[in-house]
């Protein structure tokens, strides 16, 4: 993996900002949490065709050679693009670049948005003892409104492939069954259990086609002291399907940071529904989400081996993908045997 | 060997994740260091229960194996079922307990998935001590840090 310069991404901004002069890249650092591409910190100074200073804080994010999950980036490009300005808060996109010539590996750039935190575990921090509901429902009403969004209205229909309504089920998951069974490290005999039951008993027809963001969890947004969030990241696995599929993820047991019973550290699992259903104006059927929480349990467990035999094979080091093997593997088998009566 | 290696492995964590990570820079090399101590403070619990774990688990399935005889199985999977069960961890280094484990493991899923929907007793019986032993092999498998 090459490093990065300053010189060279000033270079690729100087040619995507014309009449600008003066192009500067300065306080290039390179941060962690970017488990399925590098992601790296630095300000643009530049002089804009109207004769402004102008100094931007900007985060690059650049594909890595192997990484938890394979993504296509202009898909979380596109997703970024289409929700800036609306009731999901995001990072504004800059610049995507799918050439490797400029910096030996595609890459966008995007606004940083600076002062917020992200960790899951700062929140169970006693200071956030007083804004941790409400934190929990701005989570869950965000979400409900990716749900409730038209993908089509969005444009998003133009990058990401609509399923039927009853083929959502299937497509997710025939496509984390073939991650398991390409990149699975160990025999996982409570996954593959899991897997008979999900095609044994599929959910009904998703109630519409929404954009799923594919990883809505705590951990994957920016948030403040007052309980309010700020940005929605890590789009790298949005796609069109039944919204269910989120909801099902971000109250997934292996979320309960607090090792207790509340859902992402922050709400009772039905406290949490009722919010996503309030501002979904969608309907949780039990039934169905169940379905989906389980169908959950196997996509954490193909994401979890994806980098495990990433690590393995060594095409990406990263200690990020032997923490998230070792710390999930155990509670991601936990959550499905709960779901399916057996633990 | 002494010091004990968990007893070190201990120490270094606690010394990369709260001596070394935090004068590192630039941050992305500290998380580095950060998450390398989190992984020796995983290590420290699995060094002295791996083999014990992987003996006791391996031991349960080939029970469960041999509880299998009492059900109706296709021949070839029966015959790998009596070959596995016979079978004995007389190398007790990890990695000899983790190879035979994950062949264990194989055949129980395809133990599992040949007789879960069987309406007779014994069948039913086996599912029921199959699932048993699964909810068992995470109690086993737990690290302190798990959330779940």
């Amino acid at each position: 993996m090459s490093e990065l310069s300053e010189d060279r991404i000033a270079a690729y901004a100087a040619a995507r900002l014309p009449g600008a002069r003066d192009v500067v890249v300065h306080s290039l650092a390179r941060i962690s949490g970017g488990a399925s591409r590098e992601t790296y910190r630095l300000r643009l100074r530049y002089v804009d065709a109207d004769g402004h200073p102008v100094e931007r804080p900007l985060i690059l994010r650049r594909d890595p050679p192997a990484s938890l999950i394979e993504t296509e980036r202009h898909i979380e490009f596109a997703a970024y693009k289409a929700f800036h300005g609306s009731a999901v808060p995001v990072p504004e996109m800059l610049w995507l670049e799918e050439d490797s010539a400029p910096l030996d590996y595609p890459f966008f750039v995007a606004e940083e948005l600076t002062g917020f935190e992200s960790s899951p575990t700062a929140l169970l921090t006693e200071a956030f003892d007083p804004v941790r509901k409400r934190l929990g429902h701005r989570k869950w009403t965000i979400l409900g409104e990716i749900s409730r969004a038209d993908p089509k209205a969005l444009g998003l229909t133009e990058v990401m492939e609509a399923p039927a309504p009853d083929a959502c089920w299937k497509r997710e998951l025939d496509y984390w069954e073939g991650v398991l069974d390409e990149d699975e490290v160990t025999p996982q005999p409570i996954i593959r259990a899991a897997i008979r039951w999900l095609r044994a008993n599929p959910p009904p027809p998703a109630q519409k086609i929404s954009v799923v963001h594919g990883d809505y969890r705590t951990g994957n947004f920016l948030y403040d002291a007052a309980g309010e969030i700020h940005g929605i990241l890590d789009w790298e696995m949005a796609h069109l399907g039944d919204p269910l599929e989120d909801l099902g993820w971000g109250i997934n047991r292996v979320w309960c940071w607090g090792h207790n019973d509340l859902r992402g550290g922050l709400l009772p699992r039905e406290e949490a529904i009722a919010a996503w259903e309030r501002a979904s104006g969608l309907k949780a059927d039990p039934a169905a989400l169940h379905w989906w929480e389980l169908f959950n349990c196997v996509k954490g467990q193909g994401i979890w081996v994806s980098g495990a035999k990433a690590w393995s094979d060594g095409e990406n080091r990263d200690p990020i993908l032997i923490i998230s093997a070792w710390r999930m593997f155990n509670p991601q088998d936990r959550a499905a045997l709960e779901l399916m009566g057996r633990l | 060997m002494k010091p004990d290696p968990d007893a070190v492995l201990g120490y270094l964590a606690g010394m990369m994740v709260q001596s070394i990570a935090p004068q590192v820079q630039p941050a992305y090399l500290a998380g580095a260091i950060g998450m390398s101590g989190m992984l020796l403070g995983m290590l420290v619990e699995e060094w002295d229960r791996a083999a014990d774990r992987l003996a006791r688990e391996n031991r349960a399935i080939r029970t469960l194996f041999r509880q299998a005889e009492r059900v109706s199985l296709d021949q070839d999977l029966a015959q790998e079922l009596r070959a596995l069960a016979g079978g004995e961890d007389d190398d007790l280094r990890v990695s000899a307990l983790e190879s035979a484990n994950t062949g264990l493991r194989a055949a129980l899923i395809r133990l599992q998935a040949a007789i879960e929907d069987q309406a007779e007793a014994t069948a039913r019986a086996l599912n029921d001590a199959i699932w048993a032993e699964l909810s068992a092999s995470t109690r086993r498998r737990a690290l302190a840090s798990d959330m779940f």
